[in-house]
């Protein structure tokens, strides 16, 4: 028996691909390891191999787990092979069709203790000590580089679940934003930062109770019928809601993407936007104000979930180029830099050669500040450019212009 | 013959397990490149300089066991699929490209280096390597040399051959040898051109002394529309009567711009019948006269639209749609089937409507690309193989094309190489006798025939195959 689930890569999405190869040089693994086992092309074909009748054995475990699913071989194939769906669908298969602890336990953390706010609040108290305490220097190899990539826990903003904000001047509509489950947790400020501009831009917004984790990182890793409660969740929660703002990039990408795990997600993917492309149109719109420059340059990372998979490289750029920043390429071909979510901790290797290579690229901009618009990308980056010792500030997009309007704002008042 | 288990542990042990793979899903994967013919080797070896080829090449030959190189896996007609259990030997991780040298516009370059990554890294210089292939994001100069390449700019520069000064071989014994130089005319027989569109039978080639070009002043992208193939097919004629060699010249035909209009969102008008790329490149005061002369041989033979690229932006999405034609063809079918003939370019129209008679005939779609300048087609038929009888048509279709080509003057290939899948048509060009001399060249390099066997040349082209000596003046 080959796929056992109703999940598995379909037929026609594996037919779509017709071997031209186009995709390979896209794809980071390929670059690095020159296999075509560890290319686009090479996974749909062993996929194919599969839905032939081969096993799904511990090798076939081993090339779809090398793949980052960042999904740069979409935007380059002219037969839109839906390659990250099939990807999604091959890891729903593996794990329906291997055990073990370590898969029990990569269940645990992506399909269940993210959607427990208590489990990710204990984690984040763990982790706020650790870091107070400098015992995250003692952290096990695998993980010690994600607690190194980590904010500083310390005074950061509560939850904002269940939190409202008025709309300044005359309102939009109502926008809803996505807590998340790190980003609540780990990133209150890039919150704070989405919560005032949204507000400022005319938005009421609100961060509805009986939200979940979006459910990217479960599906990713092929807890399926998870993913689906997850989505199930939030499309409750975010019904009605003229706009769902998402602030991290592969949640974005992963909400947009609901219709492949439930009914009704295309309807809920014409609602959901980046926090950037709700910024740069209130920018546009001249809702937000453009600031003058200040000289500063910032380095911009795409996130492969917003540039691949979102298709959104514009308007990141104009966010920073209204707060004043002068806005520095690092990598013309958007090359992953290996966070991947759980990736970095499932395949350490690939990933810091991805993550030095990537801070290679900030150190030779020169550029002191980092602008990411994704949680895992911002904790890459901050690991390995703290390696190089590299002193460059990583933040949101949305951020960074959010702490230029109030300095804006700031002297505005003292004049 | 299978590797041995014994080859194989000689091989991890010399150059370690990363550099060998075995598992049957990986080569389940390694048995195929984007043509399709399917082929598993019986091993994968990836070596990473010139001497483990050379260390490959004497184990898999003390073990009897032929070899066959492979690059991206690009190739349309089967050459890098091995015809038995053989080792693959991949290129991928050759990849160094050397010093350029600035002066003499040349450089050495392992056969595993992307071609468009040679001209990138060369652009700091002012230079680029001039053979484009369509695949050229993806395909590798190993396998460029190996299937002489073209694309679309080789009709003003001449294809691989032309740009290849020398070359580092390993032969079936695991000797390493150079052929060539820097001179662009070797003393002596002229191996190196031998050795480009080999396709891997006479040698595995490690290391390539590349010429490049410098990139052009100036060059201006002209997209022309026509309401009838005959038009565009004047209209290449008129443009090469009228003294004017454009840097490329290529043509599609509607279905394929439907198609990849689909994808590159390049402005191209899905309306028109026909519709011609002209690039010109040279001074900036040159190529705006060649522009006109082309807009205005264009307009003479009724074009329904000429534009000439505004930007640099315009002219690489114009490209990307160019270059993106036989990935884009899966929008319609699963499974494609390029072709790859040429044709003299007065016979264009000719060519065309007889495609487009095979494509009724057998009930095959075809949609047409091709490098208009130089004949050269590219009939694509697409269609879904899993349905029952549509093999067996595609092949009678490809047949009666193939055939249909050449009675009107033409060739089996153009550019992407013999393979396993022409090389039953090499007879429909050459007799007995060329046959038998091409397949003793063939064993003067490669006697124990290790190198890529069941390519090129069909089985029993050797008269002594037929126990008859060579007749007196056979072609060499």
């Amino acid at each position: 028996m080959s796929w056992v689930t109703r999940d598995a890569p379909r037929a026609d999405e594996l037919s779509s691909c017709i071997q031209c190869g186009l995709c390979l040089p896209s794809c980071p693994t390929f670059r690095l390891t020159g296999l075509e086992t560890a290319s686009p092309r090479g996974r749909l074909t062993a996929m194919s191999a599969v839905a032939a009748g081969r096993p799904v054995d511990s090798r076939f475990e081993e090339i779809m787990g090398a793949c980052l699913q960042c999904r740069a071989c979409e935007v380059v194939c002219p037969s839109f092979v839906p390659f990250g769906r099939a990807m999604e669908g091959a890891r729903a298969e593996i794990a329906a069709q291997t055990s073990g602890v370590d898969r029990r336990l990569r269940r645990l953390v992506t399909a269940r203790l993210l959607r427990s706010r208590m489990a990710v609040r204990l984690g984040t108290l763990a982790a706020s000590i650790a870091q107070s305490s400098r015992l995250d220097r003692l952290a096990p190899g695998r993980i010690r580089g994600t607690v190194a990539g980590l904010r500083s826990l310390k005074g950061r903003p509560r939850s904002i679940v269940g939190r409202t904000r008025a709309a300044q001047g005359e309102k939009r509509g109502v926008a809803a934003l996505l807590a998340g489950c790190v980003m609540d947790a780990w990133f209150g400020d890039v919150h704070t930062a989405t919560v005032e501009l949204l507000a400022a831009a005319g938005w009421e917004v609100v961060s509805p109770r009986g939200q979940t984790c979006c459910g990217a990182l479960a599906a990713h890793d092929g807890w399926a019928d998870d993913t689906r409660k997850m989505a199930s969740v939030n499309m409750e929660a975010f019904r009605g809601m003229d706009l769902v703002v998402v602030n991290s990039a592969g949640c974005g990408a992963h909400m947009k993407e609901y219709d492949h795990w439930v009914d009704g997600g295309e309807e809920l993917a014409t609602r959901v936007a980046d926090a950037n492309e709700v910024v740069a149109e209130a920018i546009a719109d001249g809702r937000l104000p453009r600031l003058s420059a200040d000289g500063d340059r910032v380095a911009v990372q795409d996130p492969c979930h917003l540039r691949h998979v979102q298709r959104i490289t514009d308007q990141p750029r104009a966010v920073l180029a209204a707060a004043g920043l002068t806005v520095v390429e690092i990598d013309p071909d958007g090359r992953c830099c290996g966070a991947a979510g759980i990736y970095s901790l499932l395949e350490p290797d690939m990933s810091r050669r991805l993550g030095s290579s990537k801070a290679e690229q900030v150190q030779a901009t020169g550029a002191l500040l980092v602008a990411s618009a994704n949680p895992g990308c911002e904790m890459q980056l901050r690991t390995y450019l703290s390696e190089l010792g590299h002193t460059a500030r990583v933040a949101h997009p949305v951020e960074l212009y959010w702490e230029a309007l109030q300095r804006a704002e700031g002297r505005a008042a003292v004049r | 013959m299978q590797p041995s288990p014994e080859l194989e542990l000689e091989l991890r042990h010399r150059l370690g397990d990363e550099q060998v793979a075995s598992d049957p899903l990986d080569l389940y994967v390694f048995g195929k490149d984007a043509g399709l013919v399917r082929g598993e080797p019986g091993l994968v070896v990836f070596p990473r300089n010139t001497d483990e080829v050379a260390t490959i090449m004497r184990l898999a030959g003390r073990h009897g066991v032929p070899v066959v190189p492979r690059g991206s896996g690009t190739g349309l007609a089967g050459g890098a699929v091995t015809t038995g259990p053989h080792v693959l030997l991949v290129t991928t991780r050759m990849n160094r490209i050397g010093l350029v040298d600035v002066e003499n516009r040349c450089v050495w370059v392992q056969p595993g280096v992307i071609n468009l990554d040679l001209s990138i890294h060369t652009t700091p210089f002012g230079l680029h390597y001039a053979p484009d292939p369509s695949s050229q994001s993806v395909c590798t100069i190993g396998g460029n040399v190996a299937n002489n390449s073209g694309g679309p700019h080789c009709l003003a520069e001449g294809t691989t051959v032309n740009h290849v000064l020398a070359m580092e071989i390993v032969t079936p014994d695991g000797d390493i040898l150079q052929v060539g130089g820097p001179a662009p005319d070797p003393i002596g027989l002229d191996v190196r051109g031998l050795m480009v569109g080999s396709e891997g039978t006479l040698g595995i080639v490690t290391d390539v002394l590349v010429n490049l070009l410098p990139n052009p002043p100036a060059s201006r992208t002209i997209l022309l529309a026509f309401s009838e193939v005959e038009h565009a097919a004047a209209t290449v004629s008129g443009i090469i009567a009228n003294g004017l060699i454009p840097a490329a010249l290529e043509m599609m035909d509607q279905p394929m711009t439907i198609a990849v209009e689909r994808f590159a969102n390049a402005g191209f008008p899905t309306e028109a019948a026909a519709v011609l790329i002209a690039e010109v490149t040279g001074h900036p005061s040159a190529v705006d006269a060649e522009a006109e002369l082309v807009r205005r041989l264009g307009a003479s033979h009724r074009a329904t639209l000429i534009r000439v690229a505004s930007d640099e932006a315009e002219r690489k999405r114009i490209w990307l749609g160019r270059k993106s034609a036989f990935g884009a063809i899966a929008q319609m079918n699963p499974d494609y089937y390029l072709h790859d003939t040429v044709v003299p370019r007065t016979r264009l129209v000719e060519a065309i409507e007889q495609t487009y008679a095979i494509s009724e005939r057998h009930g095959i779609p075809m949609l047409n690309v091709f490098h208009a300048g130089d004949g050269n087609l590219h009939p694509l038929m697409s269609f879904d193989a899993s349905i029952p009888g549509v093999m067996e048509r595609v092949d009678a279709a490809g047949k009666d094309l193939i055939e249909a080509c050449v009675a009107i003057g033409g060739s089996l290939s153009g550019e992407h190489g013999i393979g396993m899948e022409k090389r039953d048509y090499m007879h429909l060009v050459f007799d007995e006798m060329d046959l038998d001399a091409q397949a003793r060249i063939r064993e003067a390099f490669d006697p124990g025939r290790r190198l890529n066997p069941g390519k090129i040349v069909p089985q029993g082209s050797r008269c002594f195959d037929f126990g008859r000596p060579p007749p007196v003046g056979a072609w060499v």
